[in-house]
């Protein structure tokens, strides 16, 4: 596919305010998951989640409107802003060539749970009345539009855990197809408020123990939140205004299982991995470093150990491959651009982060992916994959610039 | 030894009652070699047995390598007693 250039990117997580943050605890395997308690769930059973500090929100406030913006909206213009930084853009940039593609799974949670319980608490007082533009899922996206003035298509793209790299992806559709010139692609996601956790609760897919993907004895995920924001540009657009191109997005695919809810499906996973691979037009060899989805669960990481195992062949030996969501946690909407923005910056510094939590091999997945601690990798093009509830799967593949 | 084979027993005839509510199963006598495929359980009816044990008993199990790896209804009512005897000790404890 042609190649679209990556100029920006900025975030808020769990990690800390700012790309830099999720990258170096990332590379240097700093967790941010810590002991949550949820007040209002009765016998909580899960007792650790990836979240934003107070003091980091705090910080973010003054410039925020909280009255009108929901968590996942403050997180995700912050996260806009960096990135726009970064990419150098002003004022002129934006506009009817700018679009806005920003995913959400859940949309406001914490403004639908305040909302409902102050309503079956107290109801004969006044709500919030901001509470439906709040919520609504493409809230966030609305927003970055509004902050810097994009007025081409704004969209939000709710796929659960793949909401981001879709976003990303269609963001470089769009470039691709001459619909903009620049995008503004990415997820936000805050959801661990007391029910919508509870509900998290409810599906079993959650550890009690400790995340760790691909590695023995794993047996779940741990959820976080967070808000990732990338800047798209053509090769054209970006070299007009001299800006530094910081990668390429070169390759792209998503599909669907179309079979089951809950459960990945191996032939799903592994055709939208290849797809995203051969539209790359790269060699699988020259993809050094995958950023996997990688949830800790047992089926996640064995259907997509089998997958990469399918798609890459030979080459799948010399892969550096990790999974950081036991670092940032799992951000769901936000996850792709979460671990895309690591995915670019790990192929920029050519190290892998590793994979924490790691005990040892699991003999039905035979393989080891960085253990525990990063190392360095050599290779000139990189992936992030989400697959998502639903069946819905998503691949981006990123190069070094000229190297695609 | 009576005892707790009893016990076993009631608490397997308990578990398997659970399985036939949760996983919507009607007509046809469950035995421990009856193949979980065989009876349809898609994923979400498994989280639904998985909740109603939590909720009956107390106990949250993860779905772990030996879980996924249960292939009939026998091998998942161990897997799940083998969690309420630990969560049991623990409570004990």
């Amino acid at each position: 596919m042609i190649p679209v250039a990556i100029t920006g990117y900025g975030a808020v997580t769990a990690c800390g305010i700012g790309a830099d943050a999720l990258w170096s605890a990332a590379r240097d395997g700093r967790t941010a998951v810590h002991d949550v308690v949820f007040p209002r769930i009765h016998q909580q059973q899960v007792k650790q989640a990836a979240r934003i500090s107070d003091a980091d929100l705090q910080i973010l406030l003054p410039d925020a409107k909280p009255r009108f913006q929901d968590r996942t909206a403050i997180i995700g213009v912050a996260a806009a802003r960096e990135a726009i930084t970064q990419a150098g853009l002003g004022p002129d940039d934006f506009g009817e060539r700018c679009a806005v593609v920003v995913g959400s799974g859940l949309g406001g949670a914490e403004t639908i749970e305040t909302g409902y319980i102050r309503y079956l608490e107290t109801p004969a007082q006044r709500g919030d009345v901001m509470a439906i533009p709040k919520l609504m899922a493409n809230s966030t996206a609305s927003w970055i539009a509004m902050d810097v003035g994009a007025t081409g298509p704004t969209l939000c793209i709710s796929t659960a855990c793949s909401s981001a790299t879709q976003s990303i992806g269609l963001a470089a559709d769009l470039i691709r197809a001459g619909v903009v010139d620049r995008c503004l692609a990415g997820g936000s996601e805050a959801l661990l408020v007391d029910v919508a956790f509870a509900a998290w609760e409810l599906l079993h897919v959650m550890t009690t123990t400790r995340c760790r993907p691909f590695s023995r004895e794993r047996n779940g995920m741990v959820l976080g939140e967070g808000a990732g924001v990338v800047v798209l540009e053509s090769m054209e657009a970006a070299k007009a205004r001299g800006a530094e191109v910081l990668a390429e997005l070169v390759g792209y695919a998503t599909n669907a299982d179309a079979s089951d809810l809950l459960r990945p499906d191996l032939a799903g996973v592994t055709t939208c991995i290849r797809k995203a691979v051969e539209s790359s037009g790269l060699e699988p060899s020259r993809i050094g470093y995958v950023n996997a989805h990688g949830t800790g669960t047992v089926a996640n990481d064995l259907t997509e150990t089998n997958a990469l195992r399918a798609v890459f062949g030979d080459a799948f030996d010399g892969l550096a491959i990790s999974a950081t969501k036991p670092i940032h946690g799992h951000a769901l909407g936000a996850g792709g651009a979460l671990e895309f923005i690591i995915t670019v910056e790990a192929l920029r510094a050519q190290i892998a982060p590793p994979t924490i939590n790691w005990l040892g091999l699991d003999p039905k997945l035979g393989f080891e992916p960085v253990p525990n601690v990063a190392r360095p990798f050599t290779a000139d093009a990189a992936m992030s994959n989400s697959f998502a509830f639903g069946g819905i799967n998503a691949a981006l593949v990123v190069a070094l610039p000229g190297r695609g | 030894m009576a005892e707790v084979a009893a016990r076993d027993e009631d608490l397997h005839r308990q578990l398997l009652a659970i399985v036939v509510e949760e996983g919507m199963i009607k007509d046809r006598e469950l035995e421990a070699a009856t193949r979980l495929d065989e009876l349809g359980i898609e994923s979400a009816d498994f989280v639904m047995i998985l909740m109603a044990i939590e909720e009956k008993f107390g106990v949250y199990i993860p779905v772990d390598e030996n879980l996924t790896e249960a292939k009939t209804v026998g091998e998942l009512l161990d897997v799940v007693t083998r969690h309420i005897d630990e969560h049991r000790r623990q409570v004990a404890s």
